[in-house]
């Protein structure tokens, strides 16, 4: 459980489940499946991309009822501040105790693109609007709840995104707003993120709450080319293509996994930093491979 | 002499353009008869889309618009806004089934070219034929009789 | 200003098709200054439309005229001696204008012909952007006179979000990002405090709070 591994100073391992393009519970299963054992907790995407998957909340009911830990990931891009304090109180009713608060990608994104983008909240309100449910038992505007839920609250946080200065005041106001944890986005050029981790300790962020690192193994040279061209906020220095580009085909996964790796056993040594993110997006087999060859198994039982 | 075309072409030009004084307009006129109507504009930048429109709504089978070659327009961008509105102009008429050829702008290349009013407006009457008559003037569908371009006698 | 554009011509004469008598109406503000609905634009439909219909055989009367203004009762009653002629009125004002002409004249069908857009400046010649949402509470001032409602895509009022880079939006990089521009511009008055703090969540009510919204003074009253 991931709040019991970061309070006992263990570095924590996540991973994500991204939630089938339809309603059929299986499919969350044999991913979570593929999880279990591998990680502390799993964080489940929220309509990730704006595409319509099935529901956060209902696949991390589902990966509890194999008894794992889920990460309700929830976008403010969907819904009003009633249905978000609301989807709050019935996660925490049904066991789930860790959410992450997201701003969410746009809709133009995703196979949506005609509909209305609430945003009634952004994340740093919402962040701080399930704080005082948790904290205060309240809702937003002051109006006491019944039974406050218990919620371990995370965000996101991208050190690879302009402008370079601000990110890390934004943190903080994140952190300021209640979050408990931080799962960054995917890290290519250790470099910066040094640089950023260097501006957050400044901040003294890193002792108020725990920052985890993102990574992605990546499956071809082109999947990383991908990522730098066309995703936002995305830092993937050339050298790594580089070194995709110069293996032979059957041996990219092997090299991507290895640059993972790498990538964590930098992280570990990183002052500052509790854990790590591993987001193998529709590779979560990987995952098992990654968290061995990066000395992160057996996870403890706490 | 009068032509036997049975088009009717406009031509706004620039006041600007070498010979294009009165007299040459009005010898052209004598030339070419109902075929042709001239237009001088103090600079073709001063055309707006409206009067391209309402000329091919009103008698032109075809339309032209002679600006001044590029950097030697007097008013320093009119002759590039005109081009600009012609674009426009064209993807209208397309819109409501009007050949989009029906209407031409025409920039000459250099200023020492010889080039005058006569002999581009010559130039341009030579090639009138290849114009259909524009179907905005034809029968209605009562077949009341042929719809009139304005300024032209009955058949 | 209001910003539209003209609809498409097929659409426009799809809906104009049932009318033998047409009045085209432009407005000479605000749709005039886009280039959408002023006179120069009211004629040019106008012509447009009437070579259509000479194309297809179809017999009708297109006329023109262009108003101040669309949406002010004073200046559309100026119709009031020339509607009586004609069974449609095809608006080139925006929607706010179409209407008060629908208002006052509820007898006759009211056509718009333009796709109203949005609340905006005319930011160079032939370039409008949108700018203001209408929120009813202003909170320009706290942002460096930038509002993160209109210009962010994500109406974030802690922004930026991780999608920010070299200043471009993640959703077009032709839109800038609003919240590298309000960091910038409170940079350069010294003001970058002002985003310490956590904005909270923005009161909606102003904007829909009881539905369509209005303004009554007694003072302007007759």
């Amino acid at each position: 459980m991931l709040k019991k591994v970061l309070k006992s100073g263990e570095f924590a391992v996540t991973a994500e489940c991204g939630p089938p393009k339809g309603a059929d519970p299986e499919a969350v299963l044999k991913k979570a499946g593929l999880l279990k054992g591998n990680v502390d907790s799993v964080n489940v995407t929220d309509n990730q991309t704006a595409i319509v998957r099935m529901s956060s909340m209902a696949a991390c009911s589902l990966i509890r009822s194999i008894g794992m830990d889920p990460i309700l990931q929830m976008v403010v891009r969907d819904r009003n501040r009633i249905s978000l304090q609301s989807d709050i109180l019935g996660a925490s009713a049904i066991g789930i105790r860790n959410v992450v608060c997201l701003s969410g990608d746009h809709m133009r994104f995703g196979n949506q693109p005609q509909a209305v983008g609430v945003f009634d909240l952004d994340s740093i309100q919402f962040v701080k609007t399930v704080k005082d449910m948790r904290d205060e038992s309240k809702i937003a505007g002051g109006e006491a709840l019944t039974k406050a839920p218990d919620m371990f609250i995370g965000a996101a946080a991208n050190p690879f995104a302009d402008p370079l200065a601000f990110r890390v005041v934004r943190l903080g106001k994140k952190v300021a707003a209640g979050a408990d944890f931080i799962q960054t986005q995917c890290i290519y050029n250790l470099e910066r993120f040094e640089k950023w981790m260097g501006m957050v300790r400044d901040r003294g962020l890193d002792k108020k709450c725990y920052i985890l690192g993102g990574v992605t193994p990546l499956k071809s040279p082109g999947m990383a080319k991908y990522m730098k061209n066309n995703v936002a906020g995305m830092d993937v220095p050339d050298e790594l293509i580089n070194r995709m580009q110069g293996v032979p085909k059957e041996k990219w996964k092997e090299e991507g996994i290895k640059i993972c790796v790498e990538t964590i056993e930098r992280l570990k040594t990183i002052k500052g930093v509790s854990g790590v993110h591993i987001m193998a997006i529709e590779w979560e087999e990987a995952v098992g491979e990654i968290a061995e060859k990066a000395g992160l198994l057996p996870r403890p039982i706490i | 002499m009068t032509n036997n075309l049975e088009r009717t072409l406009a031509i706004f030009y620039c006041r600007n353009m070498p010979e294009s004084g009165e007299e040459v307009r009005q010898s052209l006129e004598k030339k070419y008869g109902k075929s042709i109507r001239l237009f001088p504009m103090p600079c073709s930048g001063r055309i707006d889309i409206v009067h391209l429109l309402r000329a091919l709504e009103e008698f032109a089978d075809a339309v032209y618009v002679i600006t001044c070659p590029e950097g030697a327009c007097r008013y320093l961008e009119g002759n590039k806004r005109i081009g600009k509105r012609v674009e426009r102009a064209k993807s209208i008429i397309e819109g409501i089934g009007l050949e989009k050829e029906r209407l031409n702008l025409i920039t000459p290349v250099a200023v020492n070219d010889k080039f005058s009013l006569a002999s581009y407006a010559e130039e341009i009457m030579k090639g009138a034929i290849k114009y259909t008559p524009s179907p905005v003037f034809k029968k209605t569908a009562h077949g009341a009789g042929k719809t009139k371009r304005k300024g032209s006698k009955a058949p | 200003m209001i910003t539209a554009e003209q609809k498409p011509m097929n659409e426009i004469r799809d809906m104009i098709a049932p009318y033998k008598r047409i009045l085209t109406v432009g407005c000479a503000s605000c749709v005039a200054e886009c280039a959408a609905g002023g006179e120069k634009e009211t004629g040019a439909l106008a012509s447009a439309l009437r070579m259509a219909c000479k194309m297809a055989g179809d017999e009708k009367i297109i006329h023109e005229k262009t108003l101040d203004r669309q949406c002010v009762k004073d200046f559309v009653i100026q119709l009031e001696d020339v509607i009586k002629d004609y069974d449609a009125i095809l608006s080139l004002g925006c929607g706010a204008g179409v209407q008060a002409v629908a208002e006052m004249y509820n007898e006759v069908p009211v056509i718009p012909a333009l796709n109203t857009e949005f609340l905006g400046e005319t930011r160079d010649q032939g370039l409008w952007v949108e700018n203001c949402l209408g929120c009813g509470d202003c909170m320009l001032y706290f942002f460096g006179g930038v509002c993160p409602l209109a210009r962010c895509s994500k109406q974030l009022l802690n922004g930026p979000c991780g999608g920010s880079q070299d200043g471009r939006c993640e959703v077009d990089p032709d839109v800038p990002c609003a919240w590298q521009n309000i960091i910038d511009r409170l940079s350069s008055f010294n003001a970058l405090d002002r985003l310490e703090k956590i904005y909270p969540p923005k009161d909606w009510s102003k904007k829909r709070g009881a539905g369509p919204r209005k303004i009554i003074r007694e003072d302007q009253k007759r």
